[in-house]
């Protein structure tokens, strides 16, 4: 297990987290706009973590709950707020997570009463597309392909989306790790081992993966609300773009899907790497990140963080022992 | 019949041949998506851009050697075939022994990836096409105008499924990535090496990746990120006809081109969301396919 010296060592890098506005000029520096994509990209990876990780449901829609987050940002603000009072309100943010909360909802009741594994990853994916062309023709009312800005007026320095960050940040992360010891989590990680097991014991299996995908829908929302602050506009090609939904993936996936706090070590490198290739070489940097999802994807497919609960010492996992985060036991390839 | 009957009918017809034409080559690419899927479970989203690398091929070949793209086609199979051979071995073979179904899918997005970047960076971001002496020359039948190409392409795709069928029913091979599919752990107790068999699956459904970029690059407009939208496309087609069936993947690459053709006349702007919207009430509603018979569990 991991222990309490882990956790202890994350509250102190929040609370170091916390301080670094303080450095004088830290603000300012590129590295401090590395730390809120940071922050955006954990949010996000950590909808997906329980949604797929913990529950094992893999979704391929987070990125379109992540722009329903954004564009119910911009479109209150625009529509119904004044200059001022919109600038990271609170109920803002909280409006736009129950939206794509909501959406979550809606999408997830036919899917996940009928489908399960690849056709549920599938049916996700169509669905993101649909909101997507929806966006795209929504005539004036979404901008279209353009997309809404809203005003940029308020903006001075990047600190508000800093500390809104961290705040999404920790929340999500400890929201994941409060689930995961409760009755919720548990009937979640039983879903996720054995659906017909789990429903033997009284789990109400639709009832549950309906509520992982709400919540991974509501933090999902969260994090495209965030980002819409910084950007000042949503638009369909930045927002409902699947790399929104193929990063999580990343992430978690590198630093241990379906714990607390590999998607946090994931967010890091992988945000690292992105933006150190972003900056120095602009051109090839999808060349660069590509290759790095397949030699990850090569050489530790467990991830980092894989804590094997089951067994006493922290050996590294043999391919065919990881735990299938897909469910259903035809999934399960071991070859000789 | 009056004459704006007949004149809507023609259009109809139209709509409907353009898309049964167009469509084939979605069940090109989703027959190669097919025989991935079934022997080693991977959702291979590389498929759209390594049909986009074939379509580059065939488009410098013609730009460079003057080869004609339908024979181009000819020397590209053999070396698609060997490319998808080498991919499996580099990328693939270790990954599609893992039970967790993220690796295979981030291992395609990251090719994907790079294989859109390289491709822009070598070769621009402007799209490009074909133009031969036969290229905007059509012929008619029964009042209806057909484009040579896209005829072409349509006849190129039957062929294909054709062969492909036949590989998979007559010879021990196909034989064996069909008893895979079907069973992974039981047809390797009968001694089938499912390493071997991956290798030739996932070969076949790259060298179909390149027969459908040969014809879509003599048919229409290629750039380097045409793939992703490709990839989807013929997920849906496949996901129409039934996971694992190689007639019913190309009947859903058909049923996908009408619809898109169809809804982008009555509904402009609306095509893919129709596609999308088909798709999903299948996979609700009838997730063994539409053209299959008995119910089979993936």
């Amino acid at each position: 297990m991991a222990g309490n010296r882990l956790y202890k060592s994350a509250a102190a890098a929040v609370l170091a987290l916390a301080l670094v506005p303080l450095v004088p000029g830290a603000v300012d520096h590129y590295a401090f706009f590395y730390l809120f994509l940071v922050f955006v990209h954990i949010v996000l990876a950590q909808s997906w973590n329980l949604v797929a990780g913990y529950t094992g449901q893999i979704s391929l829609a987070q990125h379109a709950f992540f722009g329903v987050g954004g564009y119910t940002t911009v479109l209150i603000a625009t529509a119904l707020m004044d200059e001022s009072g919109f600038y990271f309100n609170p109920l803002l943010l909280l409006a736009s997570g129950l939206t794509a909360a909501l959406f979550a909802l809606a999408i997830g009741y036919p899917l996940l009463s009928k489908l399960a594994g690849d056709y549920f990853a599938l049916g996700t994916l169509g669905f993101g597309e649909i909101i997507r062309i929806g966006l795209v023709k929504g005539g004036a009312a979404t901008g279209g392909s353009a997309g809404v800005s809203m005003s940029s007026e308020p903006f001075e320095t990047l600190l508000p989306h800093y500390l809104v960050g961290l705040l999404l940040a920790v929340a999500a992360t400890v929201l994941v790790a409060v689930l995961m010891r409760s009755r919720i989590g548990l009937a979640l990680m039983a879903i996720r081992e054995d659906p017909v097991a789990a429903a033997a014991s009284g789990v109400n299996v639709l009832r549950f993966k309906l509520l992982a995908f709400a919540i991974g829908g509501f933090l999902a929302g969260l994090a495209g609300s965030l980002y819409a602050f910084y950007v000042f506009s949503v638009s369909p090609g930045g927002f409902l773009n699947l790399s929104w939904t193929l990063y999580p993936i990343l992430m978690c996936v590198m630093g241990g899907n379906g714990t607390v706090l590999g998607p946090v070590i994931g967010a890091f490198l992988m945000t690292a790497v992105f933006t150190a290739a972003n900056i120095w070489l602009p051109g090839a940097h999808p060349i660069i990140s590509g290759g790095l999802i397949i030699a990850v994807m090569l050489f530790m497919p467990e991830g980092i963080l894989r804590l094997k609960a089951k067994r006493a010492g922290r050996q590294p996992a043999k391919s065919a022992a990881a735990t299938p985060p897909g469910e259903s036991s035809n999934m399960q390839r071991r070859q000789a | 019949m009056t004459a704006f009957d007949s004149a809507t009918l023609g259009v109809l017809g139209e709509l409907l041949v353009n898309g049964v034409l167009f469509g084939s080559m979605y069940g090109v690419a989703a027959i190669g998506l097919s025989l991935i899927f079934g022997t080693m479970g991977i959702i291979f989203l590389a498929q759209g851009a390594m049909i986009v690398l074939g379509g580059y091929a065939a488009y410098w070949a013609f730009r460079l050697l003057g080869l004609d793209p339908y024979l181009t086609l000819v020397v590209l199979m053999p070396v698609s075939l060997l490319v998808g051979a080498a991919l499996y071995q580099m990328l693939f073979r270790r990954a599609a022994a893992l039970s967790d179904r993220n690796t295979t899918l981030l291992i395609a997005v990251g090719l994907s990836f790079m294989l859109e970047s390289a491709m822009s960076l070598m070769w621009t971001p402007d799209p490009r096409s074909i133009t031969t002496t036969y290229t905007s020359s059509g012929f008619e039948i029964a009042g209806m105008r057909l484009s040579v190409t896209r005829t072409a392409g349509f006849l190129v795709a039957i062929v294909a499924t054709f062969v492909v069928t036949l590989f998979l029913r007559r010879t021990m091979i196909g034989k064996a990535v069909r008893a895979v599919s079907e069973d992974m752990v039981a047809s390797t107790l009968v001694g089938i090496s499912p390493h071997r068999v991956n290798m030739v699956a996932f070969a076949v459904g790259i060298a179909l990746a390149g027969v459908a970029g040969c014809t879509l690059a003599a048919t229409y407009t290629i750039d380097p990120y045409f793939g992703f939208l490709l990839s989807l496309k013929a997920l849906i087609a496949l996901a129409l006809g039934g996971l694992g069936n190689v007639g019913g993947a190309l009947a859903g690459g058909i049923l996908l081109g009408v619809i898109e053709s169809g809804s982008s006349y009555f509904l402009p702007g609306w095509g893919d969301a129709m596609g999308y919207a088909a798709f999903l009430l299948v996979l609700l509603f009838r997730p063994q396919g539409l053209f299959v018979r008995a119910m089979k569990k993936v």
